[in-house]
């Protein structure tokens, strides 16, 4: 019975919930900065490989970083930005995560 | 002379020869040695997720001090291999560093360890890299210009326009000039490589490296090369996809 209960009928209930909770809360983003190391396509390379965004938001991420100093290539939740920046430092791109203003 | 990475069937190829491979091995060991991870990867990646756990629980027993006082011994060099990962709060840096550090420093060592591997197999001057040994060699020289940037202090665009104006007065013995010549010749092979895997090779006429342009550090040919690669971005994705 317990079982029957906790399978269906929370999760409704926890996606409005969620909504009127969360919601107010300001995503938290990672940003990757441009650097006079890394080349451009190598950027490109890995907004493919690790996000696997199509090449056309590969290419626009990067030309952001490199035109604009920076770039926002993800948000959502504090834990998956930090893993995010960590995955993005282990490519070599210098990578930061910050809550979004 | 070099002959950049291109796709063979599976694999990537790229022609090196035995001074080329000579100095890549150095600099990626001299890398690999700044990086060195407290625990050595044992190449079991289970083992070494499990070490990496351990060594996170116990470093946060000492972690109640803020590590600026470790901070400050710090070769520079790693601030740019393992830089902060948040601007403006120091605390949530250092608790980001504690918990990344060792499984990045791990990471880039296991890459390192690949490509280091991949050079040394190396038979009639042909680097072969498997599927999954490309993306680790790459990344490998990554760091390897990552570190070579910082030691000649190319820390901004700036830094990088002054570098390469500089070349144009330095002294042909200037160790400066020599090194920023092989960072020239890795910045060409990690853009072949990187080409080679995205399916955006160069025309095999392209692919050669001219030694003139490492040699012969007056002349920024290179440079313009670059930006016009830059309006290709600008016109439009290059290669089917």
């Amino acid at each position: 019975m317990t079982a029957a209960t906790l399978s269906l009928a929370p999760v409704e209930q926890e996606v409005t919930s969620t909504q009127d909770v969360v919601a107010p809360d300001l995503p938290w983003v990672t940003i990757v900065w441009n650097d006079p190391v890394n080349l451009m396509t190598y950027v490109t390379w890995v907004f493919e490989t690790y996000f696997g965004y199509p090449r056309p938001k590969a290419e626009k991420l990067m030309m952001d970083v490199h035109v604009k100093g920076k770039a926002v290539v993800s948000n959502g939740p504090r834990e998956s930005m930090e893993r995010d920046a960590e995955a993005l430092q282990g490519y070599g791109l210098w990578a930061t995560f910050e809550k979004d203003e | 002379m070099a002959r950049a990475f291109l796709r063979e069937d599976d694999d990537y190829v790229a022609l090196l020869d035995t001074t080329e491979r000579t100095v890549l091995y150095g600099l990626m060991q001299q890398t690999r040695t700044l990086l060195s991870p407290e625990i050595e990867p044992t190449g079991d990646t289970f083992d070494d997720l499990v070490a990496t756990m351990g060594l996170s629980l116990s470093a946060s027993d000492s972690a109640t001090q803020p590590d600026s006082s470790g901070l400050a011994d710090r070769d520079p060099a790693l601030d740019r291999l393992l830089p902060t990962a948040h601007r403006g709060d120091d605390q949530v840096a250092a608790e980001f560093r504690r918990l990344t550090e060792e499984g990045l420093r791990q990471r880039k060592s296991g890459n390192l360890d690949v490509a280091l591997d991949r050079l040394s197999d190396a038979s009639g001057d042909r680097v072969v890299l498997g599927p999954h040994q490309a993306p680790a060699f790459l990344m490998a020289l990554t760091d390897v210009r990552l570190l070579l940037g910082e030691r000649m202090g190319m820390r901004t665009e700036e830094d990088a326009e002054a570098l390469h104006a500089a070349m144009e007065v330095i002294d042909d013995d200037d160790p400066l000039g020599y090194a920023m010549a092989w960072y020239d010749f890795l910045t060409w092979l990690q853009e072949t490589l990187t080409h080679a895997l995205m399916g955006t090779d160069l025309a095999l006429g392209e692919a050669a490296y001219d030694e003139d342009d490492v040699d012969d550090l007056t002349e920024d040919d290179d440079y313009d090369d670059v930006d016009d690669r830059d309006h290709d971005v600008e016109d439009g994705p290059r290669g089917a996809v």
